[in-house]
């Protein structure tokens, strides 16, 4: 305790009341504008998405997802070179085994529970608990906070999009008997992979990131993404094929997941296995790749519309 | 007891929610009509996996009864209302039945009605098939609810851990590892439907009847037991 | 009135992984209204939830009416509690919520006591709307109702004025003076000393989840007059300070340390604040650090000051 420079007048001493300088302090240091804020909640919408700060505990899910689809890509990798070895070169292809345009086929169920869990923790606590208003005081406007908060999300879910991907090519080329040959043969399937990761990324963010600003608890933004996702494709596939015709096709064009997975298709230019027998491919690369886009930029337009609305 | 139940029906029946059941569950419906419009309908093990198996029995009903059964408890953690419960004189199991009551009551009505006319469509009046199937479902709904609500009480991430559970467990991992269906809900109530038909429902891997009964009470059981010690010993918020 | 222990707390210690929130705590709580006083986060709220059998105690025994508190739902019926938090279902109407509260507290004839408790807390105009149209203080009342429909014997109450406007604790404390009256049991915590004074007979203080003092509050007062507290000073010039304010009456004694520090004893804290730098001007000798001694009655020290 520092030398107290007054103290306070004791009860009982008289009727003054003053106040005195009790060693608050101004803070005189420099302030930093509104690019900082946007970077504050930024790095703070990174820390919750992988759990950072808040115990073991909150580490476990986003850590899990990530391990899991890392493993997928690894298993892949691993299949494909023992095939290679048991079969002699080139057997991997002649097999038909998956790779990385079917990566995202294969993971599409987990990375779209994956956004399921972690977007309703970036937007629904500071709703419920009035966190946000906390935000808006300071030079930081709604859509300054929405554009931070799914910029932060898309950065993590692209790492979980890309490094899997990533190992599975670093393994393809080493399980390889001459590395350099496939890299020289296969690099293009880095610029697709990553494309097709991104398009995986923004959608699945952008839409689950809406679905979380709909309501404020946590619980019930998660289940319905994943009900949505999961049970669109069933559902509308199926539904398709027995109604069949342009109706059919129009129909399967509702499946949710499959969306950004006929984007995929379109980079690679193959189908995949889940996609190759959807109605919707008949209307063609650019109906499909433009489908995408609509419902992209829809969801990314409502969601700032609603955010930007917002005033403490 | 009554106070708990209708309490947590209260608190689990809101507007959006029933709505959304309601629509759920009448996807397998139209399925089911569409589905058997034509002539050459799906034969039975066709339906059996993708509409049941898969949508029914593999999503819509266990994220219903996720929704329900979570929330049970886990949103009066949330909100710190459970204290009003635990500081009651009664056992903790009188706690614990009404929520689970409620949760099945709430979940169940749904289920039974998409169940049974879908199987009444899609198996053409068989009544044997159709009862089946609804008590599959009601039982599967009975199972996840009562570990989704000690999964509510155990974690704050109940939701996450459940979606998980659901996705990857049940729906990954049971399909390549064949021991996995031995500890899936999925695959009990897949069980005692095959059981309770088996003239129908005779083909595909599944488990005994009578195991698979013996199993499903031990199950619910077990996880009924765990959440009553666990009102019992957690520091309430 | 009878004055045999309530409630009873023995040797109880909780810890969250490496942090103490209690240490070592025990005292005995009779009939009428104890205070349980402390700054925030001194562990009020977590020995409160002890006491209730909320939470368990990580060593020690919490016994109430001579039974353990943990683990045994029955002694509830006797018990009404209410938390700091605000546990209402927005959804419910008052009267609806403390009728489910009397319910599943075994009350008999719900609609009487149910009436007894709202006019108790003077909501009876407004009970039949729901609790998310009611104002904190209305819906801190109306958690009191709840608490008192089914007549317990003991009250435990944390932090039960938060929020109240100066009507309310007036309405309350009357309330609260009436209800040990009639020999309830009541604990009452707060981190507002007014509070506390005008309504508990007896004070458990705890600081830094230690009980640092009990018994009657102006006994307590007294009680820390009578020990000099220990303040070190370091100054520019110490001998010549010591020998100027060995004449101040607040002081009882000055001890000169081997490195120039004065150590001051003194009753006096209050006036000792004033009339040393006074003295320091008036010498023109800088005084450069001027700290108290005694660790664990830092707080309290503060506490006093401040009030």
């Amino acid at each position: 305790m520092t030398a107290p420079t007054t103290s306070r007048v004791a009860s009982g001493k008289g009727h003054e009341g003053t106040v005195f300088d009790i060693g608050y302090r101004n803070y005189t240091g420099e302030r930093e504008g509104r690019s900082r804020s946007r970077m504050a909640i930024y790095k703070d919408g990174i820390r919750i998405a992988l759990g950072f700060g808040r115990g073991g505990r909150a580490k476990i899910l986003p850590w899990l997802f990530m391990a899991v689809l890392s493993a997928i890509g690894l298993i892949m990798a691993m299949i494909a070179g023992a095939a290679e070895r048991l079969a002699g070169p080139g057997a991997a292809q002649q097999l038909n085994l998956p790779t990385h345009n079917d990566f995202y086929s294969i993971a599409a169920t987990i990375m779209f529970v994956f956004a399921s869990i972690v977007s309703p923790e970036l937007l629904c606590r500071d709703r419920r608990e009035g966190t946000i208003n906390l935000y808006l005081v300071r030079p930081l406007t709604g859509s300054d906070y929405i554009v931070s908060r799914w910029g932060a999300f898309m950065v993590v879910f692209l790492v979980a999009a890309w490094l899997p991907q990533v190992i599975l090519f670093l393994g393809l080329a080493m399980g390889d008997r001459v590395p350099l040959e496939y890299l020289q043969a296969h690099w293009m399937d880095v610029p697709r992979f990553l494309t097709a990761g991104l398009a995986m990324a923004a959608f699945a963010t952008t839409l689950a990131m809406l679905t979380a600003s709909f309501t404020t608890r946590r619980a019930y933004a998660s289940v319905f993404l994943v009900g949505l996702f999961l049970i669109s494709m069933p559902f509308t596939v199926g539904l398709a094929q027995e109604i069949g015709g342009m109706a059919g096709q129009w129909i399967s064009m509702f499946s949710l997941l499959n969306i950004p997975l006929h984007v995929n298709d379109v980079i690679f230019g193959e189908p995949t296995e889940l996609t190759e027998e959807a109605p919707a491919r008949a209307f063609g690369s650019a109906a499909l790749v433009g489908w995408y886009f609509l419902w992209t930029a829809g969801a990314a337009t409502l969601l700032w519309w609603r955010y930007r609305r917002l005033t403490p | 007891m009554r106070s708990v139940y209708l309490l947590t029906l209260r608190q689990l029946s809101g507007r959006w929610r029933l709505v959304i059941m309601t629509v759920l569950a009448s996807l397998p419906i139209i399925m089911a009509v569409l589905t058997l419009r034509d002539d050459d309908a799906p034969s039975t093990a066709q339906f059996d996996i993708v509409v049941l198996s898969s949508m029914l029995a593999g999503s819509i009903l266990p994220l219903i009864v996720l929704a329900t059964g979570a929330a049970a408890f886990s949103n009066e953690i949330e909100d710190r209302t459970i204290a009003n419960l635990t500081l009651a004189p009664i056992p903790r199991w009188q706690i614990l039945v009404p929520k689970l009551l409620a949760t099945i009551t709430l979940a169940a009505p749904f289920i039974a009605v998409s169940a049974f006319v879908t199987s009444h469509v899609a198996f053409l009046a068989d009544g044997r098939a159709t009862m089946a199937v609804v008590i599959a479902s009601v039982a599967a709904v009975a199972l996840y609810a009562s570990a989704f609500t000690w999964l509510g009480l155990v974690s704050t991430q109940a939701i996450g851990i459940g979606l998980l559970y659901i996705v990857l467990w049940e729906g990954l991992f049971a399909g390549f590892v064949a021991g996995v269906r031995l500890l899936s809900i999925r695959h009990y109530a897949i069980g005692i439907m095959h059981g309770l038909d088996p003239r129908r429902f005779a083909q595909g891997s599944h488990l005994g009847f009578v195991p698979v009964i013996v199993v499903s009470l031990a199950v619910f059981s077990l996880f009924a037991f765990l959440s009553i010690r666990r009102l019992r010993r957690m520091d309430i918020p | 009135m009878n004055s045999d222990p309530v409630i009873r707390v023995d040797g109880v210690s909780r810890w969250f992984g490496s942090v103490v929130a209690v240490s070592d705590v025990s005292f005995t709580i009779s009939r009428g209204i104890t205070g349980l006083l402390g700054p925030n986060g001194a562990g009020k709220t977590t020995l409160m939830r002890m006491i209730t059998g909320l939470a368990a105690t990580s060593s020690g025994t919490v016994t109430m009416f001579g039974q353990p508190v943990r683990d045994n739902p029955p002694l509830y019926r006797r018990i009404g509690v209410m938390s700091e938090h605000e546990t209402v279902y927005g959804f419910m109407k008052g009267r609806e919520f403390v009728e489910m509260m009397g319910r599943l507290r075994g009350v008999q004839d719900i609609n009487a006591a149910t009436d007894r408790a709202i006019a108790m807390v003077d909501l009876a105009d407004a009970q039949h709307r729901t609790m998310d149209t009611y104002s904190r203080g209305m819906r801190q009342r109306m958690r009191l109702a709840a608490t008192l429909v089914h007549d317990p014997e003991v009250l435990i109450l944390d932090e039960p004025l938060n929020g109240a406007d100066p009507r309310q604790r007036v309405h309350f404390q009357r309330l609260l003076r009436q209800l040990a009256a009639e020999g309830r049991t009541i604990v009452l915590s707060s981190h507002i000393l007014e509070e506390v004074e005008q309504l508990a007979e007896t004070v458990l203080l705890i600081v830094n989840g230690k009980l640092a003092a009990s018994g009657g509050f102006r006994a307590i007062r007294a009680a820390l007059n009578q020990r000099p507290y220990h303040v070190r000073v370091m100054c520019d010039d110490p001998r010549r300070l010591a020998s100027a304010i060995v004449g101040l009456p607040s002081v009882d004694a000055v001890n000169v340390d081997p490195d120039g520090a004065l150590v001051v004893l003194s009753r006096n804290v209050l006036d000792l604040q004033i009339e040393l730098p006074r003295l320091a001007q008036s010498a023109a000798i800088r005084l450069r650090r001027v700290e108290p001694l005694d660790d664990s009655l830092e707080s309290v020290f503060g506490y006093l000051v401040e009030g």
